[in-house]
């Protein structure tokens, strides 16, 4: 069967490549830096196979994400199959910075 | 593991191909799980802040050029020439590149052969030489064409490649990175190492373009 991230040899659109360059906004660079340092020598934490069953994991919703997105929720899942956090502990800090980042936002 | 149904399908990405602001902000949603992960493994100390801005920082600081020297070098000197495409590994570390956990595999455009890398499974990419991958060559659109219709997709780069020329495309995984050693461009017989590497663009090393000389 194949996967979503499958892609190899199926119809797909041009590549624009004036228009398909993007340089990275500071937020995804936090992302890519989290799983550099997440897959170096001095922790090891992941692989990037472990990474990609994790985005594979998404299914159909694979194409629905954005890049980076795909890559934390990477992130996050692997952390929580390895015990590094809890979800209760994802859910309770997810929780603190939502209410943190909504009051930033309405003062932007 | 909780629900992952994105509920933002506005236009701030790459997928949609449209170049955004640098500074922009993600959707709440992202920016809250991207927030909450960070603070959380510092808080375990599995890394630190510090770690996270010095990555970044090195990030900015890698461009291209590292692997544009490194194909001036094999320009100019058969022997790395050699060492590089027999074991790329090896010979990159010359360069201070360590290329552990993947392994390099440089393979050259020659007068009958042209070289095209892609990673249709996802965007496996030599990033210690070249830094961070394109956006295009991350999109569906370059994953999916590249190994059926390498030629179109060069054309839309402006690559025109003779037909009696073959095209090879490499899939890169996650435990192999591919480098393209392009051909040296015909009047450059007399440049040295240096002005050698400001010919070498980023996408010759993908083979998605060749390298210009002089008056060409």
């Amino acid at each position: 069967m194949r996967g979503p991230q499958d892609l190899g040899g199926l119809p797909a659109g041009p590549v624009d490549p004036a228009v398909h360059e993007h340089v990275p906004t500071h937020w995804e660079k936090r992302i890519d830096a989290m799983m550099m340092l997440l897959f170096d020598p001095k922790r090891r934490l992941a692989r990037v196979d472990e990474s990609r069953r994790m985005q594979e994991a998404l299914g159909e919703d694979y194409h629905k994400y954005p890049y980076y997105e795909r890559w934390l929720q990477a992130i996050s899942w692997l952390m929580l199959e390895k015990g590094v956090f809890s979800q209760e502990e994802l859910d309770e800090k997810q929780r603190e910075v939502r209410a943190r980042l909504e009051a930033e936002r309405r003062g932007m | 593991m909780s629900d992952h149904h994105p509920d933002h399908m506005h236009a701030t990405h790459t997928h949609d191909g449209k170049p955004i602001q640098n500074d922009d902000r993600p959707p709440i949603k992202a920016e809250t799980l991207e927030t909450a992960v960070r603070e959380l493994l510092i808080e375990k100390g599995v890394i630190s802040a510090e770690e996270i801005h010095r990555a970044i920082e090195m990030m900015d600081e890698k461009g291209t050029e590292l692997g544009a020297r490194i194909v001036a070098r094999a320009w100019v000197d058969d022997d790395f020439k050699q060492r590089l495409l027999s074991e790329g590994d090896a010979a990159v570390r010359e360069f201070g590149v360590d290329m552990r956990p993947t392994e390099l595999c440089v393979i050259e455009n020659t007068d009958d052969v042209h070289n095209m890398v892609v990673c249709t499974l996802c965007s496996c990419y030599p990033r210690a030489i070249l830094g961070i991958p394109p956006a295009w060559y991350k999109r569906r659109d370059y994953r999916a064409r590249a190994v059926r219709e390498p030629r179109s997709i060069l054309t839309e780069f402006g690559t025109s490649i003779p037909e009696d020329k073959q095209v090879r495309v490499h899939d890169s995984n996650a435990d192999l990175r591919y480098l393209v050693l392009p051909q040296r461009p015909a009047g450059t017989e007399d440049w040295s190492e240096e002005q050698l590497a400001e010919l070498v663009s980023r996408d010759s090393m993908i083979g998605v373009a060749d390298i210009r000389g002089p008056g060409e």
